[in-house]
């Protein structure tokens, strides 16, 4: 019984193994553009591969000689999945999600200007992000910024008149609202996201992880003075425990659910809280991150890139075509609507600000958005500050600050 | 009085069992209650919901679940025969012939059952992007088995060598063949063997996840770890599907182990009664 | 198979670690010894061997010892056995991850249901605490740990040894009963020795997937706060997503150790087989 079995599996894997060969086969009369695309969603139902299917089906129709293959990769797989496929020589034509510019160093990449006809339109103020040596090689197709989003009916039941404005304030808001039995502040320093949480504190006290000049300046006296002001907070019990082990996701959700008082967030969050259902509209609210002093002048921007590979260089028309395409208003709307993001074009941006107008705070703060250092190390030490910053809270934040500063200047 | 004794003894055997098998269950369970939670409530301080959300046990299949689950079937079934057909007769030759390189061949399956496929995804990748074979179903067929063919031989080695050779020989003075004596005499002696090898193959391979991420690049070809992962987001966790499609996913294999415990029983009767 | 499917990655693996390597994966030449020199000169290293060795001596052998009384619990004949048996499969049927996923969230400092529990027993009268946070604390987020690679390693572990029990002739065991020895006795004397190729099998592949687990930890705590409750394999998961050399020089650290255990255990039991 076994034998049989097995012969038929044998045959029917033969089988389906020549018809993916005689289908491979029929395809290559017209050109074929792989793109792959970080997945914005959570499950297959908001799979971002139906949005890109649904523009490589449009596009298909109108230029009936492209057909463009899309394939969507898990947000935390997407860099290795990347990286396998161009180690083994087998590149995308085109990529979205996560930038590298190596790749641009390495010659791999279209400039933006030989791939859209429009270069200009993407967001002015990301593009040096994705830019190598003076030419930009990242087009900008969707960004977030971060604000401070607390919870209202938590603020109201501690008698806090409104969302704190400096350090001592957030302090003396967070403890109020741990009375209550609520965290009070979430602070997730967790090796999920700690990069994005640390920069907005560190730039409340006017530090960062660069100098005015580039050089690294991880361990700078205010950068220190900032770990301090956080630790006293923890100790104080004014967050949740151990924030060094908490993930912004559980955070979020936690938020969602009514049992945080405040913490740094972004649009993504605006669905979760719908999801949960626990907070109405009117119980939660978005304000300037908190500051040392003062609120913040420029909060953190992020932004995800286009990308496209030369391979041969032969199908840079298509390329082009199809990005020009893509990049319409409707579509950089529909995106930013479907996962709550921003769009990564100026006229996109505009055309959003129309559709959704609760988003316009957002909006209006990415033109002078701060980012994250536009250094090839930057990856790694990116990961160094996600796996060690939590350890910063503690006695000795300087050590841990040190240690990550040699790491950077070693990746150098 | 022998009579007697062993009833309330099999009783508190019975009571003890029971106590484990449930510790064992306890956190599928919480699994199955958090997967049964409507989003509201999903953060509660509470054992059970004070609603039950049935449908995202319903839901789940409107989605690609049910082809997951069919290429999780085939990728499983398929390395688990691949493997034991290979290792059955490489467990037997090891166990019952002295060659050079014996303990080297032995040591050889182990090294190679310590490696992680996390230190080799870019080699095998390489690999099977040479044989053309990056998403399709033979390539996760293949590496699973690769890497569990040595647990196997292993294994099935250490049974065979505990049957007596003497009860080969007498079969083959009684005029069998070596092909007859295997599988009349030392395959039924070795089936416990055997079965926890295609157990332990089936698992493995049901529930790899790194490699099959690698080599699949459309739905059309992902096993259910991979689907299952997709509900892990970037900036939240659908709980619910998640665990609900797990608690499912666990279902295939314990329905395979009950359908084999089975046939072990009866094949330990049928040895005995010999 | 093996050799196409499983050697030749190991050879690419031991070349990288002698390759200087760009984060995301082009080498850029040579690198010499010095992969391992910035292995050894981590500060986490020490604490992580230590760690690495504790979690490998403590879930092996408790495992293999719960697994024996557990085999001999499921070998008696009672009512129900085979049911009972169905359950005990369930921690190795599902996955790793989604054991330690199910653990995790069960542990949650404001709402785990092992939390709840505690809580009504009068044991955790706070929510959120320190003490309610179980995983953010690393020397008991460590035992937490241990204890689920525990969990999860029983079930294998019980069947290799039930498979081995039943393999046994009950003619052995009625001699003995004539010869009048007593249940323990027999157990020592005749079921312990006879039950000693499953035995090796199930330690050895305990020993080997304990020394690799990697999803109960990444899953749990990603090794975190810092590499304070990392292992060996988490450690080089950590570095391989910034430091590619050091991270493979780490794998043959690894596969170095693994290989010792290895030797070191089949010279013991074949000096033992020997003398027996």
């Amino acid at each position: 019984m076994h034998t049989v079995r097995f012969r038929s599996l044998l045959l029917g894997t033969l089988t389906s193994c020549f018809l993916a060969l005689s289908g491979a086969v029929a395809a290559q009369a017209d050109t074929v553009l792989t793109l792959v695309a970080a997945d914005y969603g959570t499950g297959p139902a908001d799979s971002s591969l139906k949005y890109w299917q649904t523009i490589a089906d449009a596009f298909h129709a109108a230029n009936p000689a492209i057909t463009v293959k899309v394939q969507t990769v898990n947000w935390n797989d997407f860099d290795t999945k990347i990286q396998t496929m161009v180690q083994n020589r087998q590149y995308p034509d085109i990529t979205e999600g996560d930038y590298f510019s190596n790749y641009a160093q390495e010659g791999l990449l279209f400039k933006a200007r030989e791939v859209l006809s429009d270069p200009g339109n993407p967001m002015p103020v990301f593009t040096q992000l994705g830019s190598y040596d003076g030419a930009q090689y990242g087009i900008p197709f969707t960004t977030s910024s971060r604000a401070l989003f607390y919870n209202k009916k938590l603020f109201a039941e501690a008698g806090i008149a409104g969302a704190p404005k400096t350090w001592d304030e957030l302090m003396t808001d967070a403890g109020k609202i741990r009375a209550l039995g609520h965290i009070g502040y979430g602070l997730p320093l967790g090796p999920e996201e700690a990069q994005a949480e640390t920069l907005l504190w560190l730039l409340g006290n006017g530090g960062g992880y660069q100098a005015a000049d580039g050089a690294w300046a991880i361990n700078s006296a205010q950068n220190v003075e900032t770990l301090q002001f956080m630790t006293k907070l923890v100790q104080t019990g004014d967050t949740e425990p151990n924030p060094g082990t908490k993930n912004r996701a559980d955070l979020l959700a936690q938020f969602a659910h009514g049992q945080v008082g405040m913490l740094n967030g972004l649009t993504a969050l605006l669905p979760i809280i719908k999801q949960a259902g626990v907070l109405t509209d009117n119980d939660w609210g978005t304000a300037t991150i908190a500051g040392k002093a003062g609120p913040l002048e420029k909060t953190l921007g992020v932004c995800d890139f286009v990308a496209a590979f030369k391979g041969d260089g032969s199908k840079r028309e298509a390329i082009k075509q199809f990005l020009d395409f893509a990049y319409q208003d409707k579509y950089q709307v529909a995106f930013a609507e479907r996962y709550n993001l921003l769009p990564g074009t100026t006229s996109g941006a505009a055309a959003f600000a129309k559709v959704d107008p609760a988003l316009v705070p957002f909006l209006s703060a990415l033109p002078k958005a701060v980012q994250y250092p536009n250094a090839p190390a930057w990856a790694q030490i990116k990961t160094q500050i996600q796996q060690n910053i939590g350890t910063a809270i503690g006695p000795d934040p300087k050590s841990v600050l040190d240690a990550i500063q040699q790491a950077a200047l070693k990746a150098n | 009085m022998p009579a007697i004794k062993p009833r309330p003894r099999s009783l508190a055997y019975a009571g003890l069992a029971y106590i484990v098998a449930a510790i064992f269950l306890l956190p599928y369970v919480e699994m199955v209650v958090s997967a049964l939670r409507p989003a509201n409530e999903m953060l509660d301080r509470t054992y059970v919901p004070t609603h039950w959300n049935w449908h995202n046990f319903v839901d789940i299949w409107t989605t690609d679940f049910g082809q997951s689950l069919r290429i999780s079937l085939e990728v499983a079934s398929g390395s688990t025969l691949l493997v034991l057909l290979a290792a059955i007769p490489a467990a037997y030759y090891t166990a019952r012939y002295r060659f050079l390189g014996r303990t080297t061949f032995l040591l050889l399956v182990l090294v190679t059952q310590m490696f992680q496929p996390t230190a080799m995804l870019v080699g095998i990748y390489r690999e099977f992007l040479s044989f053309g074979l990056i998403d399709s179903v033979i390539a996760l067929i293949l590496v699973n088995a690769g890497f569990n063919l040595a647990f196997a031989v292993w294994i099935l080695n250490a049974y065979i060598s505990a049957i007596p050779v003497e009860l080969e020989e007498a079969a083959s003075i009684d005029g069998a063949s070596r092909v007859g004596t295997l599988f009349r005499i030392v395959l039924p002696l070795a089936l416990p063997g055997i079965v926890t090898a295609l157990i332990f193959t089936f698992i493995n391979a049901w529930n790899e996840f790194i490699v099959a991420l690698t080599l699949t690049t459309s739905p059309a070809t992902e096993p259910l770890t991979v689907m299952l992962n997709s509900y892990i987001g970037q900036y939240q966790v659908d709980w619910s599907h998640l665990f609900a499609g797990s608690v499912i996913a666990t279902f295939p294999v314990i329905i395979l182990f009950a359908l084999i415990e089975g046939k072990v029983v009866s094949g330990l009767t049928a040895g005995s009664i010999k | 198979m093996i050799a196409v499917v499983v050697l030749w990655p190991v050879v690419i693996m031991v070349r990288t670690a002698f390759q200087k390597i760009s984060p995301d994966g082009f080498i850029l030449g040579q690198a010499g010894w010095r992969n391992f020199v910035f292995l050894w000169q981590e500060p986490a290293l020490p604490g992580i061997l230590v760690r690495t060795s504790i979690w490998v001596l403590t879930v092996v052998v408790i495992t293999m010892l719960i697994a024996l009384a557990m085999a001999q619990l499921f070998n008696q004949e009672f009512p129900g056995r085979r049911v009972a048996r169905w359950a005990l499969i369930a921690p190795w049927a599902a996955s790793v991850v989604m054991t330690a996923i199910v653990f995790r969230w069960s542990l949650n400092a404001d709402n785990g249901i092992i939390n709840v529990a505690l809580h009504d027993l009068g044991l955790m009268p706070v929510y959120g605490t320190d003490a309610a946070d179980w995983l953010g604390r690393p020397v008991v987020a460590f035992a937490w740990m241990m204890l689920v690679a525990i969990f999860v390693s029983v079930p294998f572990s019980t069947y290799a040894l039930l498979a081995g029990l039943q393999a046994i002739p009950t003619e052995t065991y009625e001699a003995a009963r004539i010869d009048g020895a007593g249940a323990w006795r027999i157990y020592i004397a005749i079921t312990l020795p006879l039950l000693r190729p499953a035995f090796i099998v199930a330690l050895l592949i305990n020993v080997m997937n304990v020394f690799n687990s990697f999803p109960i930890i990444w899953e749990m705590t990603r090794g975190g706060p810092g590499h304070q409750t990392s292992t060996t394999t988490t450690f080089m998961y950590q570095l391989k997503q910034s430091y590619i050399g050091e991270s493979a020089a780490m794998s043959v650290v690894n596969f170095a150790l693994v290989l010792l255990i290895v030797l070191v255990y089949l010279r013991a039991t074949s000096v033992q087989g020997r003398a027996a």
